[in-house]
C-alpha cells in the first residue's frame, strides 16, 4: 500500500512545477487574465502539447502518456497552485468526449488536440438555467446544428465546438466567418466564456445514447480535474496567507502569533490535506476501476469544492484590507475556485451522484 | 500510488470476519438495549469478549513474540480495528492495558515488570485505568500536582486524578506523579498501583450519559512499590508521551467504518420516516457520506505511511479532528433528520432497535476533549507543521 506517487507521475508533478514556476510565474498570468483577449498563452500551450500534457490519460496507441487520473491529478494540482489561466481542463475534457465517439472524424480531431494543433471544446449549456446535467436542447437535423450554447469556455478562439445535440455529439468547424460568440464576463477574470449562436453544419460525432456515456465519462474527468484544481488552489492559498501572518505586525507582533489566526490557519490545511486524500485516493480508484470510484470521485468533486471556497476565502481575510486589493493574489484563487464549483460538475449534482452511488435513491 | 490490500492481507480480513461470525453472539448494541443487562453485566460482557479475542490471537498481535505477537503489520491491525468496528463488538474493558500499558512496558519496563503485568493485561485477569488527568492540569498535563514521596526504597502518592476511564471496574491504575517539584517535565516519574490499595479511594463520575465509565481516584499516602516504577525517575514524561504515539493511525480505517453504519440507519431511518425525497435532508445526508469518504480517504493515507514504515506525525491530529468532529455533526443531523425517535433512549419504548441516536449524540461531545482536545490538535498543527511562532 502507497500513497506516494510512483517516481514517473513524481517526475512529472516535479517537472510540472519547475516549468509553470518558470513559464508562468503569477505576474505573468496575471498579464495574460487582465490584458490578453485569448486568455491563455498561445506558445505555452503549443509547448505543453509538445511535453505530451494533452495527452496524460490517453493510451499510447491515441497518442497518449498513460499516465491516467492519476498523472492528471498530479498535473493539475500543480496548475492550481500555479492558478494557470487557459483552456487545459476543458481540452482534456474535449478529448475524453472525443475518444468516447467511435468514428474517423472523432479520432482525427482528438490528433489534432493532442499535437496542439487545434482547440476544441465541448458547447453543453443551452440555457441561463441549465446545468451540465440538462438534456441538450439544440438540434441536430442531419447537415446543421440549430440552437445557441452558453458558457462556452474559451470558444471564441475554438477551431471547433462539440456541441451536445438532442441528437447526439456534433462536431461543428468555425466558420470562416468566425463563430457568432458574445462574451459572458463572469466573477472571475481568468475565464472566457462565451454565448455562441449556432446555425451552422456540423458532423454528427456520436448518437444521443453514445453521447450520454462520452459525456459521463466527461462528468468524471470534470470533476476530479475540477477538484484536483481546487486542491492546487488551496495550497497556494494557505502558503500565501501563512507568508502574509508572518510578515505583517499588528499590535507590536507578527499576527502570526495570534492563536485565532493560527487555528483558521490549522483548519484550512486540515482541509487541504483532507481533500488532497480524497483527490487521488479517487483517481486511484477510477484508474483502477474501483467498484466505487464514483462515490469516491463525487466525494473529492464536493470536499474540495467547499474546503477550497473556505480556504481561498480565509486567505482573503488573513490578508486583511490587502486582500481586498486587485493588486494581491488571493482574489485570483478564490475565483477560480468558484468557477471550479460551478462548472465543472456542481456540488448539488456531485452529493446526489453521492447517493446514487451509495445506493440511496 | 497504490491503495489495494495484498492477498495476505485480504486472506487475514476474511479469516476475521470467519471468526467472528462463529464467536460474536450478537452486535453490542443488542446487548446494551437488552433491559437484563446493568452497567456491571455489560461490563462481564465486554471481559469474556476480550478474553475471546486474546485466545485467538487478535490481542498484541504486533508485539514481540514472547508477549503474544504475531508479526502483524500496521495494515492488519488497521484491518482488525475496522472489522470489529463494523461487526459491532463489545469494546474490550482493557483497552487502556492493551494499548497503552502494554507498550509501555515492552519499551520502557522491567522484564519483571513485562512477566508479572502483560499476560494479566491481555486475558483480563488486572483491568488498567489510565491516571493522568487531573482536576488542575488535563490539556497542560505537565502542570499535574499529585506527587510521589520517597518512603525508604518505595514511594508514597498524594493527590487526585480525575475523569479516569474505567476507574469504577479497574483493578490497577497507571499513575504519573511528580517526583520532583522544579524541573516541570523531567520531574514526573510513571507509577503502576493495585487500586485496592490502602490510602486510594475511588469514586464513579456520573457523565452526561448517566453512565459513570469514568471516575476520580483519591490519592492519600498509598504505597507505589519501587519494582513498579516504569523506566527511570523523572522518565515518566517522556514514557507517556512516547506511548500516546503508539496506537497513532491503528483506527484510520475504523471510524468510517463505524460511520457506514450509522449512515445506513440514517438513510433507512429516513425512508421509514418518508422524507427520501426531500431536498434538505438529502443535501444532509449526502454531506455526512461524502465526508466520511473524505475520512476514510484520509485514513488510507494515514495508513500507507505506516506500511512504509512512517509513524503518522501531524496526520494523527488531522485523523483525530476529523472522525471526532464529524461524529458530532452525524449524531446532530441524525436527530434532527430521525425526528423524536432518535430522542428516545435505547431502553425505552419505542426506541429504534438498530441505533442509540441519543446515545452517540452525547457521547460524540467527549471527542473533542480527550486524547488532545480539538483546540491541542489545532495548536499542534499551527506550531508544528505550519511553523507559527508564539508569541
Ligand atoms: C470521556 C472522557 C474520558 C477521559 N478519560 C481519561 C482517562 O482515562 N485518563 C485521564 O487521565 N484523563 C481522561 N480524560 C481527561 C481528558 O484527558 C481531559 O479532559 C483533557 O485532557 C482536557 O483537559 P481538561 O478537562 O482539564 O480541560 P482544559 O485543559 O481545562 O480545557 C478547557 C478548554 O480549554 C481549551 N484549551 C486548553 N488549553 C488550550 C490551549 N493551549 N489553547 C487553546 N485552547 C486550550 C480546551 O481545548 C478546552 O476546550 C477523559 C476525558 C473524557 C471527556
Amino acid at each position: 500500500m502507497q500513497f506516494e506517487l510512483d517516481e514517473d507521475r513524481a517526475l512529472l508533478k516535479q517537472s510540472t512545477r519547475e516549468l509553470l514556476d518558470k513559464e508562468a510565474p503569477l505576474e505573468e498570468s496575471r498579464r495574460i487574465m487582465e490584458d490578453s483577449d485569448l486568455g491563455f498563452s498561445k506558445t505555452l500551450y503549443a509547448q505543453l502539447a509538445e511535453l505530451g500534457y494533452l495527452g496524460l490519460t490517453l493510451t499510447e496507441a491515441e497518442g497518449g502518456a498513460e499516465v491516467g487520473c492519476i498523472g492528471l491529478v498530479a498535473v493539475l494540482e500543480e496548475m492550481g497552485r500555479a492558478a494557470f489561466p487557459g483552456p487545459y481542463l476543458d481540452l482534456v475534457l474535449a478529448s475524453e468526449a472525443l475518444r468516447a465517439c467511435d468514428c474517423d472524424l472523432a479520432r482525427e480531431w482528438l490528433g489534432r488536440i493532442v499535437a496542439g494543433d487545434a482547440i476544441a471544446v465541448i458547447a453543453r449549456r443551452d440555457t441561463l438555467q441549465a446545468d451540465d446535467a440538462a438534456p441538450a436542447s439544440a438540434v441536430f437535423d442531419g447537415k446543421q446544428v440549430a440552437g445557441s450554447k452558453l458558457f462556452v469556455p474559451f470558444g471564441s478562439h475554438a477551431d471547433a465546438l462539440i456541441v451536445t445535440t438532442r441528437q447526439g455529439l456534433v462536431l461543428v468547424p468555425r466558420p470562416g466567418t468566425g463563430w457568432n460568440a458574445t462574451p459572458l464576463e463572469t466573477l472571475d477574470h481568468a475565464q472566457r466564456f462565451v454565448e455562441i449562436q449556432l446555425a451552422l453544419p456540423g458532423t454528427r460525432l456520436a448518437d444521443a445514447e453514445q453521447a450520454q456515456r462520452a459525456l459521463a465519462r466527461v462528468d468524471r474527468v470534470a470533476a476530479l480535474g475540477g477538484a484536483a484544481l481546487a486542491l492546487g488552489l488551496m495550497e497556494r492559498s494557505l502558503e500565501m496567507a501563512t507568508q502574509y501572518t508572518l510578515e505583517r505586525e499588528a499590535f507590536g507582533v507578527p499576527i502570526a502569533t495570534f492563536q485565532v489566526l493560527q487555528h483558521r490557519q490549522a483548519e484550512m490545511f486540515l482541509q487541504t490535506e483532507a481533500s488532497r486524500a480524497a483527490v487521488y485516493r479517487a483517481a486511484w480508484a477510477v484508474d483502477s476501476n474501483e467498484p466505487n470510484a464514483a462515490l469516491l470521485v463525487a466525494a473529492a468533486k464536493a470536499y474540495a469544492g467547499r474546503a477550497a471556497r473556505f480556504v481561498c476565502g480565509a486567505s482573503i481575510q488573513l490578508h486583511g484590507g490587502v486582500g481586498f486589493t486587485w493588486e494581491y493574489d488571493p482574489h485570483i484563487f478564490l475565483k477560480r475556485t468558484k468557477t471550479l464549483e460551478e462548472f465543472y460538475g456542481t456540488t448539488h449534482q456531485q452529493l446526489e451522484n453521492a447517493l446514487s452511488a451509495a445506493g440511496i435513491a | 500510488m497504490d491503495l489495494a490490500f495484498t492477498q495476505e492481507q485480504e486472506q487475514f480480513r476474511n479469516d476475521l470476519r470467519q471468526w467472528l461470525k462463529q464467536n460474536l453472539d450478537r452486535p453490542f448494541l443488542e446487548e446494551i438495549r437488552d433491559p437484563a443487562n446493568d452497567e456491571d453485566k455489560l461490563f462481564e460482557i465486554r471481559r469474556r469478549f476480550q478474553v475471546k479475542l486474546n485466545d485467538a490471537g487478535y490481542l498484541g498481535m504486533d508485539w514481540p513474540a514472547e508477549w503474544g505477537g504475531r508479526g502483524a503489520t500496521a495494515v492488519e491491525k488497521a484491518i482488525f480495528q475496522e472489522e470489529i468496528f463494523r461487526a459491532d463488538v463489545p469494546p474490550i474493558p482493557n483497552l487502556l492495558g492493551v494499548t497503552l500499558l502494554a507498550p509501555a512496558l515492552i519499551h520502557h519496563g522491567s522484564e519483571a515488570q513485562r512477566r508479572r503485568f502483560i499476560p494479566n493485561i491481555l486475558n483480563c485477569e488486572e483491568v488498567w485505568c489510565q491516571g493522568f488527568s487531573e482536576p488542575g492540569a488535563g490539556s497542560d498535563l505537565a502542570g499535574l500536582r499529585t506527587r510521589a514521596e520517597p518512603d525508604g526504597e518505595d514511594f508514597r502518592i498524594y493527590g487526585q486524578k480525575v475523569w479516569t476511564t474505567f476507574g469504577p471496574w479497574a483493578d490497577w491504575i497507571f499513575v504519573l506523579a511528580r517526583t520532583d517539584a522544579d524541573d516541570r517535565h523531567g520531574g514526573i516519574s510513571f507509577f503502576l498501583l493495585p487500586l485496592d490499595a490502602e490510602g486510594i479511594e475511588v469514586r464513579g463520575l456520573r457523565q452526561i450519559t448517566g453512565e459513570s465509565e469514568f471516575g476520580e481516584v483519591f490519592f492519600d499516602g498509598a504505597l507505589a512499590k519501587r519494582e513498579h516504577l516504569v523506566g527511570a525517575l523523572g522518565e515518566g514524561w517522556r514514557i507517556a508521551m512516547t506511548v500516546l504515539s503508539y496506537e497513532r493511525g491503528s483506527t484510520s480505517l475504523a471510524e468510517p467504518a463505524r460511520n457506514d453504519r450509522f449512515l445506513a440507519d440514517l438513510a433507512r431511518g429516513i425512508s421509514e420516516r418518508g422524507t427520501a425525497q426531500r431536498a434538505d435532508v438529502r443535501e444532509k445526508l449526502a454531506w455526512l457520506l461524502v465526508e466520511n469518504e473524505v475520512m476514510r480517504g484520509n485514513g488510507y493515507r494515514t495508513l500507507a505511511g505506516l506500511a512504509s514504515g512512517r509513524s503518522p506525525g501531524p496526520e494523527a491530529s488531522i485523523e483525530k479532528l476529523l472522525w471526532s468532529e464529524l461524529a458530532q455533526r452525524q449524531s446532530d443531523a441524525a436527530l434532527e433528520l430521525l425526528g423524536p425517535q432518535a430522542h428516545l433512549r435505547a431502553d425505552s419504548a419505542h426506541a429504534r432497535p438498530t441505533m442509540d441516536w441519543s446515545r452517540e449524540y452525547l457521547w460524540s461531545r467527549a471527542g473533542t476533549i480527550y486524547s488532545g482536545s480539538s483546540e491541542i490538535q489545532r495548536n499542534i498543527i499551527a506550531k508544528r507543521v505550519l511553523n507559527l511562532p508564539t508569541r
